[in-house]
């Protein structure tokens, strides 16, 4: 038997396997990982450090670029700490309305997805297909918010803004239409056999070990832990729809699509609920001066279900109209650092950007 | 309106094991305040006798004019589905903490960036001490007395005759035929 000599791997990060600025340094035996530790730093923007420096609304157009590609739960977490601190009540349309964007979000943030995880597996149709079929949903975001990736829609106290005429049926004709496109996914994605044999069985979180590593969302899902902070924490109007959490056993990568096919179906019929069932009146609870604007002393946590899963926002304020520390959670956190550094080793290197694209880390979220 | 039967009976859990005070915030929402040599305990308490299991978040927050830093550890029951704040406050002076990274793995990752960003040591915390920052060798940045103004005004630097973006101004304005004000001084937070 050739002993193999152990060699460094950087995979980023400038590597178009890498899910953002990051890097993965590996040691390697021939093909296979024996270990490997995260390195971040590339798009450190100090952003909870500005954050001080800016008052309560102003931190909008900073805490939506924690993550690009799913920016609206960091805004909507952070508005509901801002609620929580100032007691400030919601209108009920404005809670609707917030499930629509957020369900939306996660339905955008979904075909990147798709994009990654195919593109990862040499699959390189599926890209082209779901990054174009995203479009649509910013064409949506644009017409309600004005903005296709960022938005600085959620506000403390509602939206920003009533939805548009026509709005409403252009939303549920793009649901039509993306729920007929999931079928098409599904035969070249789903159903192919490439894509199959490289997810079943790889990266596997192992059930018994996943709560306390500290995985969340689909990744947990994918274990067969339900959990989903929509379901056991409900906010906005989440317990008034009607919606599935899909769990798969396995806690591999096929798990984890699995988990996210079905998730997508179910953001769909939350948003067709929550478009029927809106109601009139107000949209927003309008803070009277928002430059001169204080909020309590005191620290609140925030938590929302994004599509990579829990996103909490610890945020204090003593009481000035500017926050005083705000600091902010993400999943990747966890599963871009200790996770991928525990499921690595044993693992193929082709695997690697195969197994970030399911773990869903977002390196923006681990430096800030 | 529930009546918090279960946050009171998680505080009264914490706060009788270690005789120490909390509150109950709101529904699912508890905090008790320990001194900080209590805190891998409570933790660990937590953790293994009332089902706690997820960490889920853990921060500090410079508290400058009081000389103290808050550490907030934030952490889950899955089965009660409510969240325990447990909060501690050590010295701004030479601040040492506990490392609980042997209770969770994933408070190492939260431990080295507070180490870099705001100068706590953990004793036993391994790992590299540059996590996010490289080469840094100014105050913690994250200390409330780290000026960013100052630091940005020190360190980087303007391209000559750009400072104001005048010349980009006077193109804009020569080809529109419109007067270009100068957005940057007109809204300036200073």
């Amino acid at each position: 038997m050739v002993r193999e000599k152990e060699t460094t791997l950087y995979l980023g990060p400038q590597h178009p396997g890498i899910t953002g600025n990051m890097m993965v340094k590996l040691k390697v035996q021939g093909d296979t990982v024996v270990s490997a530790s995260t390195h971040v730093g590339y798009l450190h923007r100090a952003f909870e450090k500005l954050i001080e420096r800016r008052n309560w609304i102003q931190a909008f157009t900073l805490l939506c670029r924690f993550c690009v590609p799913e920016p609206d739960p960091m805004e909507l977490t952070y508005a509901r700490a801002v609620e929580d601190l100032d007691n400030r009540e919601v209108p009920e349309r404005a809670k609707y309305i917030r499930v629509i964007v957020m369900e939306l979000a996660r339905m955008q943030s979904f075909m990147l997805w798709y994009a990654g995880q195919a593109g990862s597996a040499g699959l390189y149709m599926i890209p082209q297909w779901s990054v174009g079929d995203r479009n649509y949903i910013l064409d949506l975001f644009e017409d309600l918010t004005g903005g296709r990736i960022y938005h600085m829609y959620i506000w403390p106290g509602g939206v920003r803004r009533d939805i548009p005429e026509g709005w409403a049926d252009k939303t549920l004709r793009t649901m039509d239409y993306i729920e007929k496109r999931l079928d098409e996914y599904n035969k070249v994605l789903f159903d192919n056999t490439i894509f199959q044999k490289r997810a079943q069985g790889v990266g596997i979180v192992p059930k018994d070990k996943a709560i306390e590593w500290g995985v969340v969302g689909p990744v947990l899902r994918g274990t067969g832990i339900k959990s989903d902070v929509r379901i056991d924490e409900p906010y906005e109007v989440y317990d008034k729809i009607d919606f599935d959490i899909p769990t798969q056993e396995g806690g591999d990568i096929w798990a984890r699509a699995l988990v996210r096919k079905e998730e997508i179906r179910q953001s769909i019929r939350i948003i067709r609920q929550a478009i029927t069932h809106m109601p009139g009146g107000a949209y927003y609870n309008k803070v009277s001066n928002p430059m001169k604007w204080t909020v309590p002393a005191g620290q609140a946590w925030a938590r929302t279900e994004s599509v990579r899963g829990e996103i909490g926002f610890h945020v204090t304020s003593d009481g000035g109209n500017k926050p005083y520390r705000v600091h902010v959670k993400g999943a990747a956190y966890t599963h871009g650092v200790t996770v991928l550094e525990k499921i690595l080793p044993g693992q193929n290197i082709a695997d690697v950007s195969f197994i970030l694209n399911s773990l869903g880390v977002c390196p923006p979220e681990i430096e800030r | 309106m529930t009546d918090l039967v279960k946050e009171n009976k998680l505080l009264d859990a914490v706060s009788q094991a270690f005789k120490i005070k909390g509150k109950v915030i709101r529904n699912r929402r508890v905090e008790v305040y320990a001194d900080k040599n209590m805190v891998s305990s409570i933790l660990l308490f937590a953790k293994k006798q009332l089902g706690y299991i997820h960490m889920a978040h853990m921060t500090c927050v410079d508290w400058i004019d009081q000389g103290e830093f808050e550490l907030v550890y934030t952490i889950y029951s899955p089965i009660e589905k409510i969240t325990l704040f447990v909060k501690t406050r050590i010295d701004r002076e030479n601040p040492e903490m506990e490392n609980i990274d042997s209770i969770w793995d994933q408070a190492n990752t939260y431990e080295r960036e507070m180490r870099e960003m705001f100068g706590i040591e953990f004793p036993g915390l391994v790992g590299e001490h540059d996590f996010i920052l490289e080469d840094w060798d100014q105050i913690p940045p994250m200390r409330k007395e780290f000026d960013t103004h100052k630091y940005s005004a020190e360190t980087f630097f303007s391209r000559p005759g750009r400072e104001d973006a005048k010349e980009v101004r006077d193109e804009l304005s020569k080809r529109s035929g419109t007067i270009v004000p100068d957005f940057a001084k007109k809204y300036s937070r200073e």
